[in-house]
């Protein structure tokens, strides 16, 4: 007996994790953690994110996260590795009493690690995450990446930082338009000039409201990066929408300050479900590609390094 | 025994969702379906990877492809979850997932208290260990730096000084390393020991002085804090606290400002309970050794405590000096056998100092 089911023509987005499900989760995790003083960090992080994708659906069906915490100590391990060669190049030259060559290989070390960071997480993650047993994935060029990342880190720095609202839309663009999901492509039409204004506006807005407008700002950019998201396939599309509203994110921030506050940091896992859940209900997805005729694409990729090297630079790349 | 169900299979190639009735052989204890073409699937127990998420249970199996099985029915999840239960097929992280909230309420009052101790406690107490890994250059670096910024401006005496360092040469210190003594002019009644061996002592406290033995005493104390590094346990001590908390939240930045200020008030640093216990014990000693009559000791202190009553002596902020010090001193005298005698030359030189 078997059928093929009808095809959703529409498309629904949610989170359904529950904030206690999520606090037995976290408190396993710490205790886990504690015991094993701090070894147990990457199974922890696997469990999270694995809860956390889970309970994401899209028409019904789960985000798998496959990644397993044996990949992320091992890429914990390598990481350890290329953070301790830099170290001891710094004591090396420290110690041949060139301070400031120590410093500046240092430096420059930690930069040049950023976009392969950044690159590593987006494989790692991207391919370890599927639905319905299909696996997204990220194509993007390691070598191209890194050099278009110096390249807008120079024109930052040469421009006192008003390039960065372009390094950062440019990258976001790169970024999410080498994600797929399965044969579908994602794109992203950010603009710097558009986002510049619209941060230079929401700055001077928030400053003359002293701090009030800082919500409806919140809402402006979330508005920026999910309208200017899209997915395709062939002639096909779905184009994502936002309807997320600065009285929204106002009234889920004081309550999560509250939840904060009242439980002294206990109620963590709460204000995490209670944000997943809002910014999932209001991120709507409009379109014609049929998701039952995604096919499977990307090639699997287990190497966590770049993961955990974003985790040693506390980075947290993955939007 | 067969269990059966309705679930619903991808196939790890596409997304279609193919509704298929599975069986549950708990004997054989493999999960059996047919998918089309009548083509019969048969996995392994061990091999299914059970996930709940949002509310469904997905069984997932295989590698490359993963395949996924989608189940709804909560009776049939239940009776696999318990017979895998049985089979001890669980791991540590789902017996204590299952354990419930009320364990997992427990397990984060046992996670505070294992925190609250940790910082109280143990840190404190291992930071203060972990000095022997810091080398004693450093000690003596932060110990110049200091001396050198403050010394600038402040009315050394050169002569006294001079006395106070012929002083020293005359007792035998029991010291690690090379002890420098500076005399200040100042109303401030208070001494203090730099980790590098210098030891700056206020006029103001050698002006509260009757007797060398009292000055012998107050050498004795500073030179026991010198010996065992203890400006630089309570560095590491108070900065434990500062580590701990950094590392939960992940600020590194702070350490070095928190070395800074404590270097800032290496002249009000207040020594633990314990580290004036061993510089009481050991001065007493060095006291005892010199000959030197080791009331001096107890005389200085006294004299500090009735100063007390007008102005606060600094020396009594940084070295606190309770009732139960003055106590343990006067049991180390009518207990411990010690023999003094007039020392003529340090009276003298002892003179020079005060005047």
């Amino acid at each position: 007996m078997e059928e093929t089911l009808q095809t959703p023509t529409d498309y629904q987005l949610e989170f359904n994790g529950k904030g206690s499900e999520f606090f037995s989760v976290t408190i396993v995790n710490w205790l886990l953690t504690i015991l094993t003083f701090g070894f147990y960090y990457p199974w922890a992080k696997a469990r999270k994110l694995q809860f956390l994708y889970g309970e994401t659906s899209l028409n019904g069906d789960s985000f798998s996260f496959h990644g397993t915490g044996k990949e992320m100590f091992r890429g914990f391990i390598k990481a350890i590795l290329i953070i301790g060669f830099l170290y001891s190049l710094f004591f090396l030259f420290l110690y041949l009493k060139l301070p400031i060559l120590a410093i500046v290989i240092l430096y420059l070390g930690i930069l040049a690690l950023v976009p392969f960071a950044i690159h590593g997480s987006y494989r790692y993650r991207m391919s370890r995450t599927s639905w319905r047993g299909i696996r997204f994935g990220y194509r993007g060029n390691r070598k191209e990446f890194s050099i278009n990342f110096f390249k807008w880190l120079f024109f930052t720095i040469f421009s006192f930082g008003i390039y960065g609202s372009w390094m950062s839309i440019n990258m976001r663009n790169y970024i999410l338009g080498n994600i797929r999901f399965g044969d579908v492509e994602f794109n992203s039409d950010g603009d710097g000039g558009d986002y510049f204004m619209l941060n230079l506006k929401g700055y001077l807005l928030t400053v003359c409201t002293l701090g009030i407008y800082a919500f409806w700002w919140q809402q402006k950019l979330f508005e920026y990066y999910i309208n200017n998201l899209s997915m395709s396939k062939g002639d096909k599309e779905i184009a994502l929408n936002s309807t997320v509203t600065g009285g929204g994110f106002f009234k889920l921030a004081i309550v999560n300050i509250l939840i904060i506050i009242g439980t002294l940091g206990i109620g963590y896992a709460w204000v995490v479900t209670r944000t997943m859940k809002y910014i999932f209900e209001n991120i709507e997805m409009e379109g014609n590609i049929d998701l039952n005729l995604l096919s499977q694409t990307e090639e699997n990729y287990k190497d966590a390094t770049g993961e955990d090297i974003g985790d040693f630079l506390d980075m947290d790349f993955v939007m | 025994m067969k269990e059966k169900t309705i679930g619903i299979f991808f196939d790890g190639e596409s997304a279609i969702p193919k509704e298929i009735e599975v069986f549950f052989d708990i004997e054989k204890s493999v999960l059996v379906f047919e998918t089309e073409n009548n083509q019969i699937h048969s996995w392994d127990l061990d091999g299914i990877a059970f996930q709940t998420k949002s509310k469904n249970t997905y069984l997932e199996y295989g590698n490359d492809p993963i395949q996924n099985i989608k189940i709804s029915d909560d009776d049939f999840v239940n009776r696999i979850h318990d017979f895998r239960k049985k089979e001890a097929n669980q791991s540590w992280y789902h017996k204590l997932m299952d354990m419930g909230i009320k364990a997992h309420i427990f397990f984060t009052v046992f996670i505070f208290a294992i925190i609250g101790l940790g910082y109280f406690y143990a840190i404190p107490w291992v930071a203060e260990k972990a000095v022997i890994i810091i080398p004693e250059d450093y000690d003596s670096h932060l110990g110049s730096t200091f001396f050198e910024q403050n010394m600038l401006f402040n009315d050394v005496d050169a002569k006294k000084t001079k006395a106070l360092n012929l002083f020293a040469k005359e007792l035998n210190l029991k010291n690690t390393k090379k002890l420098k003594f500076t005399v200040v002019n100042s109303p401030i009644v208070n001494a203090f020991a730099l980790p590098d061996g210098n030891i700056v002592v206020f006029s103001g406290i050698l002006n509260t002085m009757k007797d060398y033995d009292e000055l012998v005493g107050l050498i004795g104390h500073e030179v026991v804090h010198v010996n065992h590094r203890h400006s630089m346990k309570m560095i590491c001590r108070n900065l434990s606290g500062y580590i701990f908390v950094s590392a939960i939240l992940g600020d590194a930045n702070g350490i070095m400002a928190t070395i800074g200020d404590n270097v800032n008030s290496f002249q009000s640093l207040s020594y633990s309970r314990n580290f004036e216990h061993e510089a009481d014990v050991e001065g007493f000693e060095i006291l005892a050794l010199n000959k030197i009559n080791p009331k001096g000791m107890s005389n200085l202190f006294n004299r500090l405590q009735d100063k007390e009553v007008v102005t606060i002596p600094e020396f009594l902020s940084s070295h606190p000096v309770t009732t139960e010090r003055i106590k343990y001193i006067n049991e180390l005298i009518k207990t411990k056998p010690f023999q003094y005698q007039e020392n003529l030359k340090l009276k003298k030189l002892f003179l020079a100092i005060k005047n």
